[in-house]
């Protein structure tokens, strides 16, 4: 009830005070965001709400233009530039904005306009992997899976491509596909982007979950990390590491970094826990979900792997 | 605290049942649960350790424990047989190769003396698969008429279709009921 008379409050006196702000600071709220935000997360994040909540037929229509490409997953490198001069133009005109007198919001907005539609783009882009099926008779699929278990057991050599050993980096039996399920090919691509882009880090975790007393199924909880970083993408936890860490568009690769980043850390935790065994998977990985939650409640937070057992 | 509400928990707590699913790794089981929750299926990853949700099921509360199946898994399987009720064993129908070490870790089980008197329910899940065994080979595979130490039947079933699964749970819970409710 209080939260309807809120919104209700909210839907006639937000025009107001923004018409109010306006006429004091001569700047309209986009420009006011863009101004007093910090860069990153606080800026972007407030511009998304504000453009939301906007009533105006043309950022309305803009809104729906970007929020088709990026489902469409057409923003790229090359017509990236085309798109964010289009929605700058938008709102110039739209909120009578003068460039040569405010040159710097063109390019902060800009920023904004890119993190955001990147990161839906991403969503769709991360679910689109999810979805596809790890397939063994395509080619790719198990180039991808043999190079797996090479970059993680370099010098030892497959008995075949089904055999006991897929156990030795923790798969559940001795055909690795059928524990893609849920998580698809997303989950073999993250695995292995983790072993090929920070193969020190990955061999520091897997020896790890190789400890008698405190070990695990590495590729197994690797799937359900998967899984873990692909929810905090699509409920939108994970905005504030991707538009913090993301210098541009932001694609597949901030949400492999992003993967990377709490598999480290989980392994760190998991030790640090000291579970008496494999069952208390449940419970510890609920528990590091909510501490990544609350480090990501904070519009400051930007995840960077720690990488000191590179130095040892 | 009067005398109807103490009586009104008593009720209540005779009314809950405690189910556990077992099954090899791949069955199905996390999948039938959230299929049985309406809960979407298409993101599951393997089990880790347990799930435990709870159903109402015809005025009765059912606690049921999905342990993941994993092979390494399979030691801790017995921390869960306590005061279990019902026993809900997983096939995937259409995993030739593993039947008999389904058969094997089945049979295993009903030896366990704390499952003892567990009404057991087998589900021969992934029948909506091409090449699925059915259910009555399955039953010879598994050699289900040898058991009689337990209740025991077998459902056709596919957690994907949704087949069987109600009339599976259906059936165990008034097996369950039967013995534990009425048969004081």
């Amino acid at each position: 009830m209080l939260s309807y008379i809120w919104s209700l409050v909210n839907w006639y006196l937000r025009p107001f005070i923004k018409w109010l702000l306006r006429h004091t600071t001569h700047m309209c709220e986009l420009q006011r965001i863009c101004y007093g935000e910090p860069s990153g997360a606080p800026r972007t994040y407030s511009v998304e709400v504000s453009l939301r909540l906007s009533r105006n037929p043309e950022i309305r229509s803009l809104l729906a233009y970007l929020d088709d490409i990026a489902d469409q997953q057409a923003i790229t490198m090359r017509s990236e530039r085309a798109i964010l001069e289009e929605s700058i133009k938008t709102v110039l005109i739209t909120k009578h904005i003068n460039p040569t007198a405010h040159p710097d919001f063109a390019k902060s907005f800009g920023k904004c306009v890119e993190l955001i539609w990147g990161y839906r783009q991403l969503c769709v882009h991360c679910e689109e992997l999810r979805q596809t099926p790890y397939d063994s008779d395509n080619a790719k699929h198990e180039g991808l899976l043999l190079k797996l278990w090479d970059l993680l057991m370099p010098g030892e050599e497959l008995d075949g491509r089904i055999t006991k050993q897929w156990q030795d980096i923790g798969f559940q039996g001795d055909d690795p596909k059928t524990d893609f399920r849920g998580m698809g090919i997303l989950g073999l691509e993250n695995l292995v982007y983790f072993a090929q882009e920070y193969p020190s880090a990955a061999t520091h975790v897997l020896s790890h979950s190789m400890h008698p007393k405190y070990g695990y199924a590495f590729a197994i909880v690797g799937i359900n990390l998967t899984s873990m970083a692909l929810r905090l993408l699509k409920d939108g936890s994970a905005k504030t590491h991707i538009y913090n860490a993301s210098k541009t568009l932001p694609t597949i690769r901030a949400f492999h970094q992003f993967y990377c980043y709490l598999f480290y850390e989980f392994d760190g935790f998991w030790i640090e826990s000291k579970p008496s065994n494999m069952m208390e998977f449940s419970s510890i990985q609920e528990k590091f979900e909510q501490n990544i939650k609350a480090a990501l409640a904070d519009s400051s937070t930007v995840f960077r792997i720690n990488l000191s057992v590179d130095n040892i | 605290m009067g005398l109807l509400t103490i009586l009104k928990k008593l009720k209540q707590k005779e009314k809950e049942m405690r189910i556990l699913m077992l099954g090899l790794d791949n069955a199905g089981k996390t999948t039938i649960v959230k299929r049985l929750m309406g809960e979407p299926i298409d993101t599951i990853s393997p089990t880790l350790g347990f799930n435990i949700k709870t159903m109402d099921h015809k005025g009765y509360k059912l606690n049921v424990w999905d342990v993941g199946g994993q092979k390494s898994l399979r030691t801790y399987w017995k921390n869960y047989f306590e005061s279990t009720d019902g026993l809900i064993w997983v096939v995937d129908s259409a995993d030739r190769r593993r039947l008999e070490d389904c058969k094997e870790e089945m049979h295993k089980l009903l030896q366990e003396e704390r499952l003892e008197g567990a009404t057991l329910l087998i589900f021969a899940n992934k029948q909506d698969l091409p090449g699925a065994v059915t259910a009555e080979d399955i039953a010879q595979i598994l050699d289900l008429e040898s058991i009689k130490t337990h209740h025991w039947k077998i459902y056709k079933a596919s957690a994907i279709t949704a087949e069987n699964l109600l009339e599976g749970i259906n059936w165990i819970v008034e097996d369950i009921s039967k013995r534990v409710f009425y048969n004081d």
